[in-house]
């Protein structure tokens, strides 16, 4: 059926409207939609659109001709169509023998010139989504078609979109959930409208064999508590502490010959026995005596050399680490340091521990040693400078000054600075300083 | 306990705090000897007299203008417009004058006022008598925006408002003066910006103004039957907001419907579902946040019409029990 092209009233006051230039010629096929050609009112210069898809015919107007509106101004023909006898322009000759290209499959046929009976609301949406109201049966008053016919129509012609995505529909809760017990979503069939994974899909799904095997691969433990605060503390320190790592190997031959005769007295006056940490304990607070550096922090630009020397004590526990604190080390006997740390340990593995025995910490002392590590290095222990660790002592060959070699007892220690206020001469002298301390435990009554 | 109906509440509020404070009074339109349009100042004029308890030509603009210079002037007035839906004239006074003097002198002046007027639909007063405009003042900083939904809660948040220094516009519905609730008769506050929940409940949580808890409660109610258990929180102040208690609902229960009377396009609760979907909330939510709220149009005069304009009891029990079964 032929669709005629009218000259269209585009102003309220438009009479006419010139022809520019045709964008399609005579005999094309043309898709509806294609701009046709292009028009000129007193305001603008517009392109028209094609009404229909088909072949153009019956061009009655050509470039410069001022046209009045709604005239016809040519013909979209259907292939195989000629154009009616009486809607052949005078002056035009019948159509050139039709080449006609086959019709392309996404071609939609005209609509026909009686329309059918459709409300203002459904016109405006069918025309907003270009859909042909001849394709939709109305079911109103008199098969008029309605705003619901149009969007049933719609419906039919243009599935939902998300039906062609991959994402998953879930709510919040569900996917909060999914994370929590690691199930993957997509593998869930949703209940909620559109198939939207609802929080008791992924429950049922988290109980079912899928969320085994997802379970088995995956242990969740979520961050909280001491490994919490572990994190964000290491973390903190190890971003924003430039570490330097120094380390030493301290012959402890006289280091265990001390404590030895320090527990032969101990167990003949029936008192405890003196630990290894005790005496580290000692050695390391008289040392930093003489090393305010490595006993300071910094805080805002300025660095505070600390007047109290209080010992870290790194201790393992089942399910974290803590780091009680002897305070005033270096004014104790080891004795006393020996005493304390039992305590602070015991009462940490039991969870027992006060603020006061875990703050105003000034240098912390790690000990893998009793693990069976050699050596290692440390994450300094924030705010302080520095943090030392220590490795196991065990005996091993070292070559003297005249190159002979011996089996001695052996202990390798790392410190860790910060170099924001340790450089490593400063860092050395007082491993140094420790070493000779520990090689020479008579120093300590220095 | 002995009940009172909303507007005697009211009534024994704005009695007890002119007893204890002189400089309290009443200013408003046929507040006097007609005892207001829906009674609720009745009998107040003859036992505090007709300079606490003001009669006032019809100028909205002008009570508005009246309260503000009083309580500037350290007075502690109580303003009635006679319908919510003539705010509209007074709002030069509200929002220029009223909200602005505290910021504007660096806190050395305040308004201490108190802007009672009823909104809502339900009385076939149509379109310029109905409307429920509260979310034009929650827009306003400096303004506090009070809805009491039960006798109790009218009575503790009045005298509340009453003694805070800042402008409060309190809004009462049409529809509630009649209700009747426990009030105990000592005089008790109820802190601007205190939540309540009014129903607990696993399942879904309302959140309700107004009227609409009354509706909701009914709805949770007939829900119960059907062993969907609706938790019914009333935020009693728009604002300041009580979030917290609206956030753990929220939280609990995976689901939440707010309610209410005034149109739903620029309403409160489009806030109230920006609140919880910013909160932590927003992981636990099993379903889009509902809004069943007024329909975008004027009030009808026809009562058919004006029935189906605002949420009724069916509405919120049928969006309510879709939401509770994943059907939302």
């Amino acid at each position: 059926m032929a669709t005629s092209v009218i000259m269209p009233k585009l102003e309220m006051d438009q009479e006419t409207a010139t022809v520019i230039q045709w964008l399609k010629q005579e005999g094309e096929t043309v898709t509806k939609g294609e701009p046709l050609l292009v028009v000129e009112t007193s305001k603008i210069t517009i392109e028209i659109e094609a009404p229909a898809s088909g072949i153009l015919a019956g061009v009655r107007v050509g470039p410069g001709d001022v046209v009045p509106v709604t005239e016809v101004i040519a013909y979209i023909l259907q292939p195989g169509e000629e154009l009616p006898a009486e809607l052949t322009p005078e002056a035009e000759p019948a159509l050139p023998p039709s080449p006609a290209p086959a019709p392309t499959p996404d071609v939609t046929p005209s609509p026909p010139s009686v329309s059918r009976p459709a409300t203002p609301v459904a016109q405006r949406l069918a025309a907003a989504h270009g859909l042909d109201l001849s394709t939709i049966v109305g079911t109103g008053p008199g098969g008029e078609i309605t705003k619901a016919d149009v969007e049933k129509a719609l419906a039919v012609s243009q599935p939902p979109a998300e039906a062609q995505t991959e994402k998953v529909r879930a709510t919040p809760a569900a996917r909060r959930i999914a994370r929590e017990r690691g199930v993957d979503l997509s593998t869930i069939a949703g209940s909620g409208p559109r198939g939207r994974v609802q929080a008791a899909d992924v429950l049922a799904a988290a109980a079912g064999p899928a969320a085994e095997v997802a379970r088995a691969e995956v242990t969740v433990i979520p961050l909280q508590g001491m490994r919490r605060t572990i994190a964000e503390r290491m973390t903190a320190s190890y971003q924003t502490a430039p570490h330097i790592t120094l380390t030493v190997r301290v012959d402890m031959g006289a280091f265990e010959e001390a404590r030895a005769q320090l527990n032969a007295r101990a167990e003949a006056t029936g008192q405890p026995r003196i630990s290894v940490t005790a005496l580290l304990v000692k050695a390391v607070a008289q040392t930093l005596r003489r090393h305010p550096w490595l006993n300071s922090t910094l805080r805002d630009q300025e660095i505070h050399l600390l007047p109290e020397i209080n010992i870290n004590v790194a201790v393992a526990l089942d399910d974290g680490l803590i780091v009680p604190v002897v305070h005033g080390a270096d004014g104790k006997s080891v004795a006393e340091i020996s005493a304390e740390v039992r305590d602070l340990v015991a009462r940490a593995r039991e969870g027992r521990l006060t603020p006061a025995d875990v703050t105003g910490g000034t240098f912390t002392i790690s000990n893998l040693g009793p693990f069976g590590i050699e050596q290692f290095t440390a994450i300094i222990n924030p705010p302080q400078a520095a943090i030392l660790a220590v490795g196991i002592t065990r005996p091993e060959p070292v070559a003297d000054e005249e190159g002979r070699v011996t089996v001695r007892p052996v202990m390798r220690m790392t410190l860790s600075a910060d170099h924001r206020i340790v450089d490593g001469a400063v860092a050395a002298h007082f491993l140094t300083d420790l070493r000779e301390v520990l090689e020479n435990p008579i120093l300590l009554l220095w | 306990m002995r009940e009172l109906s909303y507007a005697e509440a009211i009534r024994e509020a704005l009695r007890q705090e002119m007893q204890r404070d002189e400089r309290v009074f009443i200013i408003g339109e046929d507040v006097g000897v007609y005892g207001g349009a829906f009674g609720v100042t009745l009998g107040l004029v003859e036992e505090f007299g007709e300079e606490r308890v003001i009669d006032t030509p019809i100028s909205e603009l002008g009570i508005a203008g009246a309260i503000t210079g009083a309580a500037l002037t350290g007075m502690r007035p109580v303003g009635e417009i006679m319908f919510m839906d003539f705010t509209t004239l007074a709002m030069e006074q509200l929002v220029n004058q009223a909200a602005k003097i505290r910021f504007m002198f660096g806190g050395k002046a305040k308004v201490p006022f108190v802007l009672r007027t009823p909104a809502g639909s339900g009385t076939g007063a149509a379109a310029q008598h109905s409307q429920s405009l509260e979310n034009w003042f929650v827009h306003v900083p400096g303004l506090k925006v009070v809805m009491p939904s039960t006798p109790y809660d009218a009575k503790g948040l009045l005298i509340a408002s009453i003694r805070d220094d800042n402008p409060v516009i309190f809004i009462e519905h049409k529809l509630l003066y009649k209700v009747k609730g426990p009030v105990p008769e000592e005089p008790y506050t109820i802190p601007l910006g205190t939540a309540e929940v009014k129903r607990e409940g696993r399942d879904l949580t309302i959140i309700a103004t107004s009227i609409m808890v009354q509706r909701s409660l009914e709805a949770a109610q007939q829900l119960a039957e059907e062993g969907i258990e609706v938790e019914v929180i009333d935020p009693r102040t728009l604002k300041p907001l009580d979030k917290e208690p609206l956030i753990r609902s929220v939280m609990k229960t995976g689901r939440v419907l707010i309610v209410h009377e005034a149109c739903k396009t620029g309403g409160y609760g489009g806030e109230l579902a920006a609140v919880i979907a910013e909160s932590e909330a927003f992981d636990y939510l099993d379903a889009p946040i509902i809004r069943l709220a007024g329909r975008d149009m004027p009030i009808s005069y026809n009562r058919t019409l004006e029935y189906h304009t605002v949420p009724q009891v069916e509405n919120i029990v049928q969006a309510a029990r879709d939401l509770a079964r994943g059907r939302m």
